[in-house]
């Protein structure tokens, strides 16, 4: 069996990133699977891809946007302090 | 007052940015001269200067020590300096370079961890390499961090630096977990919005003119004061590549409205901060590689870039938005600005939906964290009043760890939930009532924020909404009121019970304070630490891991004394005449190296109860 390389792109190991670490992936081009070398995850692009929406499931208000009020707020582009 | 909104937005032509010799030099040898790494670098920052001056946006161009030597980067700034009116400015990132490497023969980069004397010669380098291409000194600096004897030389040898970017807010262990226990930037405990520096410590904001550095620092970044306190700091910032490194993003339409809503929360703090609210973006050049970074190809890294500083370029058209330079906003702070004067945000979750709101407060005395959905509790607690003198770098006790030490930390010390046994770090209140015993750091509220002047003091007030407090017999309605006095390292919590479902209950309450001191997770040595109850009588423990209490009725004043932190910290009574207390200090044990002061009373309907904390330094 041949040495580990890089994908296309530089996955990481979603497994990794749920508990908040940052590990790339290495790719098996022979098995065509990514695998981690800090965990025991390993799995094809679309496994990744799918674990990927997977680890966002903590993100509930990923998509909503907030208007915090601000157009009740007046603004000014001077930057001239006022005292 | 019109509210102002300050941006900076600062590029690096950085050559070997750090990133990309790793990645997209992979299963390569080391050659940081690679033609291929320079050229793409140096497109890199051509492609971000043009999407912020398409959008009218001036930048400050931070060259590095590596650009220096390259023709074509310093002449792009001149022309760009000519025409668009950027700043040419100097970082201490982007040291690695061939020239570097040769000259000091090694391969640490981060300016802040090189011995003192190594400091000095490379700023000289540095500046005066900058003073042959340029013609002047520069007026702003950086890196990721810079200590006070660092900021104080450069100030000294470079007196026309009057602005740096000078910390990454809570880049600290989270960010060396999260990188693999192999990124070793740690800073945790400094402000998450600009202030001026202290020559004592860099965390901790000057106090008057005598401890003023002379310079104005900015953050690196500005960050989700949520989300990077609890998680991985490097993908919550105003900076798009970070939310593409956090998934933040809807991975079909490659949408991410979180970083529009970072951007206005960011905004919104002008409520707290008298009309000012301030936002940076700096996104180095290896974050826009070719290549892609992580899963996210190159199209998405550029379409972020394109639409962070389209949106800063909105704002700006419709008068919402100030971009200066970092000289610029260097004197814009100074006259806006008051030494004493606080910065303070109310945040609320913009991520996670958990409707979860802290109130961060910062001045040249203390940083604290109130969290709301703890009952007002403080989760984080730094006591800047000490000005540690914490030397960082090689040949110093700390070449890596500049953190600001903290007396609480509810993530690295447990906060109110332990395992089983013993106790962490958290300043709360329990409520006591026929042997049931309920917990404030239990009940989730939110806040309302004002200023008031009392006794001759300004005064930030938060108000929070009222909790029940739900006992097998009765339930009593209790308002926590949180005062943060400028100008004196003093907080007080007011505890009103508002209502009593039985009018002639009373319940027993106990305002507490679980603190230790440190920088990581991990315990420190406890055994200098002095434990005083004091009153009619003064007693003292010294710690040994005893577990030993002591308790005094109507004590003036609880203290500890943390000499490795030079930091007295105390909690004192403020209470109507007559009002009977007991004070009590606790020791830890070695399972639970804590400390604990405290007070116990007994509250009717409409009575109130204050204590207050105070930091000091302690020599």
């Amino acid at each position: 069996m041949a040495q580990l390389g890089k994908g296309k792109l530089n996955y990481r190991c979603p497994s990794c990133f749920m508990r908040d670490l940052d590990i790339d992936m290495f790719y098996d081009k022979e098995k065509k699977e990514f695998c981690c070398i800090r965990c025991q995850y390993r799995g094809s692009e679309k496994d990744v891809l799918e674990k990927n929406e997977m680890v966002r499931f903590r993100y509930g208000a990923m998509l909503k946007r907030f208007d915090f009020g601000l157009e009740d707020m007046e603004w000014t582009n001077d930057p001239a302090v006022e005292k | 007052m019109k509210n102002q909104f300050v941006v900076n937005v600062i590029h690096r032509p950085e050559m070997v940015p750090e990133y990309a010799e790793k990645v997209t030099g992979h299963g390569k040898e080391e050659n940081i001269s690679r033609k291929a790494l320079l050229t793409e670098s140096l497109d890199i920052f051509k492609t971000q200067q043009s999407i912020a001056h398409k959008n009218g946006i001036k930048t400050t161009i931070q060259m590095t020590y590596a650009s220096l030597f390259n023709d074509e980067a310093v002449e792009l700034a001149k022309a760009h300096h000519e025409q668009y009116g950027d700043e040419i400015a100097l970082t201490l990132l982007g040291l690695p370079c061939k020239e570097f490497r040769e000259k000091y023969k090694t391969k640490d980069f981060c300016i802040w961890m090189f011995s003192m004397e190594d400091k000095k010669e490379i700023v000289r380098d540095v500046f005066e390499k900058f003073y042959e291409r340029f013609g002047f000194y520069p007026e702003s600096t950086g890196s990721y961090y810079m200590d006070a004897d660092l900021t104080n030389f450069i100030k000294q040898e470079y007196p026309s630096v009057k602005c740096a970017v000078a910390t990454c807010w809570e880049e600290g262990p989270k960010a060396y977990h999260t990188c693999n226990n192999s990124w070793y930037t740690l800073f945790d405990g400094g402000p998450w919005a600009p202030w001026i520096p202290s020559k004592q410590n860099t965390h901790a904001p000057a106090a008057n003119e005598a401890e003023d550095s002379g310079i104005v620092a900015i953050p690196h970044l500005s960050r989700d004061l949520i989300a990077c306190y609890d998680g991985n700091g490097s993908n919550f910032g105003t900076h798009p590549q970070n939310v593409l490194r956090g998934m933040i993003y809807d991975s079909k339409t490659w949408e991410y409205p979180y970083l529009y809503n970072l951007i206005d929360q960011y905004r919104n703090l002008a409520r707290f901060n008298n009309g000012y609210s301030y936002n940076m973006m700096f996104v180095g050049p290896g974050w826009m590689n070719k290549m892609g970074r992580w899963e996210a190809p190159y199209e998405l890294l550029l379409k972020s870039y394109e639409d962070g500083m389209a949106y800063y370029g909105k704002l700006k058209k419709e008068g919402k938005l100030i971009d200066m330079t970092m000289a610029e906003f260097a004197d814009y702070y100074r006259e806006k600005k008051s030494y004493t004067e606080p910065e303070c945000a109310l945040w609320d979750d913009i991520l996670y939906g958990s409707d979860k709101e802290l109130f961060w407060y910062t001045d040249p005395f203390l940083r604290a964290c109130v969290n709301m959905d703890q009952g007002g509790a403080i989760v984080d607690l730094r006591p800047y009043a000490a000005k540690l003198d914490w030397k960082v770098g090689i040949g110093t006790p700390h070449v890596q760890d500049a953190s600001y030490p903290f007396l609480i930390q509810e993530k690295y010390r447990a906060g109110y939930f332990t395992h089983y046994a013993g106790e962490g770090t958290i300043r709360s209140a329990k409520v006591i009532h026929n042997g049931e015993e309920v917990d404030l750091a239990l009940c989730r509220t939110k806040a309302h924020f004002s200023e008031e002047m009392i006794d001759g003091k300004k005064n930030r007030i938060l108000t929070l909404d009222a909790t029940d407090i739900e006992f097998a017999d009765l339930t009593c309605t209790i308002q926590t009121k949180v005062y943060f006095e400028e100008g004196t390292g003093r907080i007080k919590h007011e505890r009103r019970v508002l209502n009593m479902s039985d009018k002639n209950a009373e319940v027993t309450l106990n305002e507490y304070m679980v603190a230790c001191y440190g920088t990581t997770e991990y315990s420190e040595d406890m055994t200098s630490v002095k434990l005083t109850v004091s009153g009619s009588d003064t007693r003292t423990i010294d710690y040994a891991y005893k577990c030993r209490e002591d308790s005094l009725d109507n004590a003036t004043s609880v203290y500890a004394v943390v000499p490795p932190i030079e930091t007295k910290v105390s909690l004192s009574v403020e209470a109507e005449e007559g009002k009977a207390f007991t004070g009590y200090i606790k020791e830890g044990y070695a399972f639970s190296p804590m400390f604990t002061l405290g007070y116990t009373t007994t509250l009717k309907e409409s009575e109130v109860f204050a204590t207050w904390l105070s930091l000091e330094k302690a020599n």
